[in-house]
């Protein structure tokens, strides 16, 4: 599977790490490119700089071919306005964003994301059953 | 548009802001608006400002992104009829005029703005 990650940070690297390792052909975008560098040194040749929201940045990363695209930078609106390129402009099949804001799960779905996760949602299941007084 | 007798509310993430609007006037003591902290992308914080009940939006941060999505979550969530979002990078405008999202370019705007002076005035 080809995958386009977008945001080099924490999440954005060991998800990239993660699917390298399980054979997957990976393109990591980051738009820091002193972040970028470092990126490198850690998962090679795979690291883009660039803003993954441009949609003539996004054409020169193969987004064509792309089976999915991830968008995990830590603002939502980054996200989603990465995401929105990739369907309306390239028609990838596949687009999962990472949300910060609970909230935004439902709004993404509406705005034409496939998939939303919120790691605060994620969290606050953990909690269930919920806690009662 | 306060002035002209519409009801605003404005929102601003920070809430420093308000007070130096009007320290350099932009916003005088006559102004009778609300002002709402928060960032204006999130629902909750649009529904405090009175979403639900307004009839325009518009999306005016320095952050291209934040415009976009503030605007659609206007248009798209609380069905807001009138919507106009401010978007300085003209690739990024186009493609969401072509969404069907108001769009206003600054850039462009004032491109042609410029050259239509250049052009005009000797």
């Amino acid at each position: 599977m080809y995958v386009i990650v977008v945001g080099g940070g924490t999440v954005g690297y060991y998800m990239s790490r993660d699917l390298l390792e399980r054979g997957h052909e990976v393109t990591l975008i980051e738009r820091d490119s002193r972040r970028a560098d470092w990126l490198e040194t850690q998962l090679g040749s795979i690291v883009m700089r660039g803003d993954g929201c441009e949609v003539k940045f996004l054409s020169q990363t193969g987004i064509e071919r792309a089976d999915a695209i991830v968008a995990v930078t830590a603002d939502d609106e980054d996200n989603l306005i990465a995401l929105q390129m990739a369907k309306r402009h390239f028609n990838v099949k596949k687009t999962i964003a990472r949300v910060n804001n609970p909230s935004n799960v439902e709004i993404f779905k509406t705005l034409g994301v496939d998939e939303a996760v919120s790691a605060t949602e994620v969290l606050l299941g953990a909690l269930e059953p919920p806690i009662t007084t | 548009m306060d002035k002209a007798g519409h009801e605003v509310v404005i929102i601003d993430r920070d809430p420093n802001q308000f007070s130096r609007a009007a320290s350099r006037g932009v916003l005088t003591n006559d102004f009778r608006g609300n002002q709402v902290v928060g960032n204006g992308t999130d629902a909750d914080v649009l529904r405090r400002a009175g979403i639900e009940d307004a009839d325009g939006f518009v999306a005016v941060t320095e952050g291209d992104n934040r415009n976009i999505m503030a605007s659609q979550v206007a248009k798209h969530i609380f069905k807001v009829p009138r919507v106009v979002a401010r978007i300085y990078d003209p690739e990024r405008a186009e493609a969401y005029e072509k969404l069907g999202l108001h769009t206003i370019c600054p850039t462009i705007d004032g491109a042609k703005a410029i050259e239509k002076t250049l052009l005009e005035k000797k």
